[in-house]
């Protein structure tokens, strides 16, 4: 088969992006007013993921309580038909355990647990259709989330993929891009430079991990302005309505 | 909400006089208001997406495959998935075996036929993202809009490929994709519906919301395909959250009288959704 051109020498890839260009990013914030404490809804390209939180509440067991701080639950649920080939996953696949545990572990980071003893926080998380940078995606998703719950954090956590092809560093790669190169997944704390999460499956020479690094903050930092616009945007009509 | 017993008492009063009241003040035949969105899942060749003013909403999608019609068993494939139940659980594999057969007994199949050998599958996928009551109907609502806006690439070789060894073509163009409901053009497409009828003393209730069903005798699913009653008919505890302290056998003419009741509003409910379906904006965005 012979191998698809995925960064061509003039400097476009296969959807005609530059090198550091991101795709489209939409994100809604407070989509579920019902039936969540916090929901948020993100794309990312194709990748489109819904995300649920509720919580702080009661723990339905005793056994989970932590009286120094919130227990952060995640449950991603990936929908069979979120693929071009519809693949029925079962729910324990160690992939999306994989995903709780990674998206569990950086947001004990950035929620402020400590004001929230003795309860569960719950992120539930549907993958309606995924086309690359499923964890940067599920990471955006689930700061907005928690930000429309009112959920003490430090600060936003952005996430985005960024892959090496040859030499070149590429932003925020598609599925097809993502099986052709080695990439990395990072979330980054606000405007620092300071990573939260880290994700790399596969191998990429030392020298240009600085390089990728770069791009993919830089990236990160875009996501963080787009979500802040977004909440910034809702707070505002959510004052607006306020009763002076 | 679990109601308490006084609470209880008092909606179970109020829905079996004879003339009910509800505590939404809805008629007998009404459903709750639902937000509805379609082809939003660049992916699926149909999706909708049907949201109650409880926060209830269910996904579905519908994705399609060519496959030789001898081998399969069915055309449709139909799949629940409620996150936090198990798949085998049992509420989860009675409310897949409600739509299964009610999709395989009441479905125009030869319209999934493409030549003499090759038909479309379909994969039929609902997530119920949150619900608080019994969601079959809102299930196979959900169905009933993506079926309804279910397109397919339209097949550009000869349907008579008995001799031929060849596989169906596709036209590249998807502007040439054809809707579900256009591939038949003898009559027009209507996929089965199924309704939930809640039992209080000599009263029916369409759509029993959470706290009505707190407070049900029974209840009874009844199918709906081609302006007519169809299967699966039978009667089911609803109860998601509490164990129906009301439950009690049900009588003949209930099951007539609910009947008969379909029969009156079944086509509205139809109207409604085909009307709902034409004010959809092709614009792709899920919200």
């Amino acid at each position: 088969m012979s191998r698809l051109e995925l960064y061509s020498p003039e400097g476009l890839r296969v959807d005609g992006r530059r090198w550091n260009e991101l795709r489209r990013f939409d994100c809604r914030i407070n989509t579920h007013p019902q039936s969540a404490d916090g929901s948020s809804y993100v794309e990312q390209g194709n990748t489109k993921v819904i995300c649920m939180v509720s919580g702080p509440k009661e723990p339905s067991n005793k056994s989970q309580q932590n009286s120094s701080g919130a227990v952060i639950e995640f449950n991603v649920s990936i929908a069979s038909f979120s693929t071009t080939n519809r693949k029925k996953r079962s729910k324990n696949e160690k992939r999306t355990i994989e995903l709780n545990t990674t998206l569990e572990r950086t947001f004990e980071q950035s929620i402020i647990r400590k004001l929230y003893p003795r309860t569960t926080i719950s992120v539930n998380l549907h993958v309606l259709a995924q086309d690359g940078g499923l964890l940067a995606a599920l990471t955006n998703a689930s700061t907005l989330a928690l930000i429309d719950a009112g959920i003490s954090m430090y600060d936003y956590i952005s996430g985005i993929s960024a892959g090496l092809h040859d030499i070149s560093p590429l932003l925020d790669l598609n599925t097809l891009e993502e099986s052709g190169m080695s990439f990395l997944t990072i979330g980054v704390v606000g405007n620092s430079e300071k990573l939260s999460l880290l994700l790399l499956e596969d191998k990429i020479p030392l020298d240009n991990l600085e390089d990728l690094l770069a791009i993919a903050i830089a990236g990160s930092h875009r996501i963080r302005d787009l979500m802040d616009q977004e909440v910034r945007r809702h707070a505002n009509l959510r004052a607006s309505k306020l009763v002076k | 909400m679990i109601l308490s017993p006084a609470e209880r008492s008092y909606l179970y009063d109020s829905l079996a006089k004879d003339e009910l009241i509800r505590p939404d003040a809805r008629a007998d035949y009404q459903f709750r208001p639902i937000e509805v969105k379609t082809s939003f899942l660049p992916s699926s060749n149909g999706s909708a997406r049907v949201r109650l003013t409880d926060g209830s909403e269910i996904i579905t999608s519908i994705k399609s495959k060519v496959v030789l019609a001898a081998e399969e068993k069915s055309l449709i494939e139909c799949d629940i998935d409620i996150p936090g139940f198990r798949d085998d659980s049992n509420f989860v594999a009675n409310l897949k075996y409600n739509m299964t057969s009610l999709l395989n007994k009441s479905f125009p199949f030869e319209s999934l036929k493409l030549t003499s050998k090759y038909a479309f599958k379909l994969f039929i996928d609902c997530v119920v993202i949150s619900y608080s009551s019994f969601p079959l109907t809102f299930i196979s609502i959900a169905c009933y809009l993506a079926l309804k806006s279910t397109k397919l690439p339209k097949l550009i070789s000869d349907v008579n490929d008995e001799e031929t060894a060849e596989q169906p073509l596709f036209s590249d163009d998807w502007e040439n994709a054809q809707y579900l409901g256009d591939l038949n053009d003898s009559k027009s497409f209507n996929p089965p519906l199924i309704i939930v009828i809640g039992v209080v003393g000599k009263n029916l209730l369409f759509d029993p919301s959470a706290e009505e069903e707190q407070v049900l005798e029974n209840g009874i699913i009844i199918s709906w395909y081609n302006n007519d009653i169809s299967t699966p008919i039978h009667n089911l505890n609803f109860s998601v959250h509490s164990n129906m302290p009301n439950y009690k056998g049900l009588s003949q003419q209930m099951i007539m009288k609910s009947i008969l009741m379909a029969r009156k509003h079944c086509a509205n409910i139809v109207k409604a959704l085909d009307q709902a379906i034409e004010e959809q904006t092709d614009d792709g965005v899920i919200f």
